[in-house]
């Protein structure tokens, strides 16, 4: 309960937000918004199936790319492409989940790696079709939209609801099925279920929602450029995971708050960005281990079993 | 199809092969003995390239500079690797996947800072010997020799690896570390010291590699980022902590690279990512892997 209200008091404040800050700090906050879905969706894969997916920015290219060549080339309003920009990153997780799903750990994580690069490379040399390193410019919200509070709001909006959804199939006896999986592929299979399959289900629902992230991006740039599918950009969501906690659903958001939050801030006065987020990864990897979400879950335990402690020994 | 053009194609393949094997050879020891997966190994490999040019740079007014560069870049880099190993892998050795690899891919980010910082953004070029700046002829076939000088190095290095991991009683200890760690840990013999010297050789090796492609072009930044991809294809095809794998898979991608260039230049990496996405689907150990570390 106490949880639910918690929840209820960050979204009022989502909501009350544009209020208080400039327009460049609402720019931030459309991208934690768009770069956190795309995290939880990464998470779907990494917390609950328990694989790393080093090439989970291919969904999120083919998602903005979907969206930014409708609206360029054939001028389809937003909210048709939304849709088929989850619809086209799910076929393309389908496809490249069928292979991916057949192996763990270190493979899977560098065969997601190679089917990434290869749509990065498709994506960046058929200039004919994609415009390949020159990007898709001119990708403009409707008019309803253009300001950016209205997108902040309509991102907010779209953000919740695929959060919600992605919520109920985490907590769905689906998501309890991915757990098992995570935990004991065998035992799973041992009780009936088929692993891959499961697998391969989760696989596509995340590279849907990272398309629908994708999508969300192109009207919010107004131009995108293939290297929005390169491996670096599959990096984002780990760091954020990492940094947020891959054990809790909203883990990845507080990530995506630290990450683009401390983006922005450090961008502002020096270019070595690269150099400050890798020393906070490594200082999250050698000292935080579980990262925020984890580190104060387990203080709360630490707290609770003291206290508990505490009254055992009162006869 | 002109065999002279055939011929000079196939050579420089070889020699992308063999500079790839270079590094991959390092990545695949580490990931056999230490199961950690470098992300940051062609970065070193690239400060290797700039130490060698640091260091040819003060010295180019002698005949010698760029061969004793070479091997000097790759010392500094083995102190590097060890101060690497010794602050951070360390620490990380009974952690999960994911946090080994993100702490070497953090590693990649620092780095590429770091030489904008010390070198800054501007194209680095070693001016080639006159040893090696010419064509070789080979049957009337004109040949870059510098690519004769990668390619010698390559079977060096290779020859020089087997004879360590067959011949001598820590290559024996290394190998053995690949099967088991805890076996090897049982009759005494110190794992983590072990785990410093072979991640200190690996990176030797990718810093002489760095120092040796330096004068082949321009040195620029970001040039680790596609190799370091090419790297892993390269230990998929071949199958982790396979030495002969590692060299058969460079030059499957050197060829591949080389060839692809001339018939179809758009598909050039992504035909590699094609064949290591096919090997990893049929033989997910490589082609001489062993598949029980699946």
């Amino acid at each position: 309960m106490k949880r639910y209200l918690f929840l209820g008091l960050i979204y009022a404040l989502a909501l009350v937000l544009p209020l208080f800050i400039g327009e460049f700090w609402i720019h931030v906050a459309v991208e934690i918004l768009i770069l956190g879905l795309f995290a939880v969706s990464f998470n779907m894969i990494f917390g609950y199936m328990g694989q790393l997916s080093f090439g989970h920015a291919a969904y999120y290219g083919v998602g903005a790319y979907v969206t930014g060549m409708l609206m360029v080339k054939a001028s389809v309003p937003l909210a048709i492409c939304l849709p088929l920009s989850m619809i086209g990153a799910g076929i393309c997780a389908l496809i490249i989940g069928y292979f991916c799903v057949r192996l763990t750990g270190i493979y899977f994580a560098i065969l997601t790696m190679a089917f990434g690069q290869l749509i990065y490379y498709i994506i960046f040399k058929w200039y004919s079709f994609t415009r390949g390193d020159d990007g898709l410019q001119g990708i403009i919200a409707p008019p309803l939209l253009f300001s950016v509070n209205a997108y902040y709001y309509f991102t907010l909006f779209i953000a919740t609801a695929a959060l919600i959804v992605m919520w109920y199939i985490s907590e769905s006896p689906f998501g309890y099925t991915m757990r098992a999986i995570r935990d004991n592929a065998d035992r799973t299979r041992f009780i009936g279920i088929n692993v891959r399959k499961y697998m391969l289900i989760n696989f596509v629902i995340a590279g849907m929602f990272a398309g629908l992230a994708g999508a969300l991006w192109g009207p919010f740039n107004r131009s995108i450029a293939p290297d929005l599918t390169n491996w670096h950009h599959s990096g984002t969501p780990v760091f954020m995971t990492v940094i947020g906690g891959p054990f809790g659903f909203f883990g990845p958001m507080i990530g995506s708050v630290i990450y683009t939050f401390l983006m922005a801030f450090v961008t502002g006065f020096t270019e070595y960005w690269p150099l400050i987020i890798g020393l906070v990864i490594i200082f999250v990897v050698l000292f935080v281990p579980g990262g925020v979400l984890g580190f104060y879950e387990s203080k709360m335990k630490g707290f609770r079993s003291k206290a508990s402690k505490a009254e055992e020994t009162i006869p | 199809m002109d065999i002279t053009l055939l011929m000079s194609q196939f050579m420089s393949g070889l020699s992308q092969g063999m500079m790839l094997f270079l590094i991959a050879s390092g990545l695949s020891l580490i990931f056999g003995v230490m199961n950690i997966l470098n992300f940051a190994h062609a970065s070193l490999w690239l400060v290797g390239a700039y130490f060698c040019h640091s260091i040819w740079f003060r010295l180019q007014d002698y005949g010698f500079a760029l061969w004793l560069s070479i091997p000097l870049a790759g010392l500094v880099l083995a102190g590097i690797g060890w101060l690497i190993e010794v602050i951070l892998i360390r620490r990380v050795y009974k952690r999960e996947l994911p946090e080994q690899l993100l702490l070497t891919y953090a590693m990649v980010l620092i780095i590429g800072d770091v030489i904008k910082i010390s070198w800054g953004v501007e194209d680095r070029i070693i001016v080639r010997p006159p040893e090696v700046s010419g064509p070789v002829f080979f049957f009337g076939i004109p040949i870059d020799s510098y690519f004769i000088f990668v390619i010698l190095v390559g079977v060096a290095v290779a020859i020089g690896l087997w004879l360590f991991l067959q011949k001598t009683k820590y290559g024996h200890i290394v190998r053995a570390a690949v099967f088991s760690r805890e076996m090897v840990s049982a009759l005494g013999i110190p794992i983590p010291r072990i785990y410093t010297g072979v991640f200190v050789l690996g990176i030797f090796i990718a810093g002489t590699a760095g120092a040796v492609q330096a004068p082949v072009g321009s040195i620029t930044l970001g040039m680790d980022m596609a190799v370091i991809i090419q790297a892993f294809c390269v230990v998929v095809i071949g199958g982790f902590g396979s030495l002969l794998g590692t060299l058969v898979g460079s030059i499957i991608v050197g060829e591949i690279y080389a060839f692809s260039i001339l018939f179809w230049p758009q598909g050039a990496l992504a035909l590699i990512f094609i064949v290591t996405a096919i090997i990893l689907i049929v033989r997910p150990w490589g082609l001489f892997g062993t598949p029980m570390r699946v």
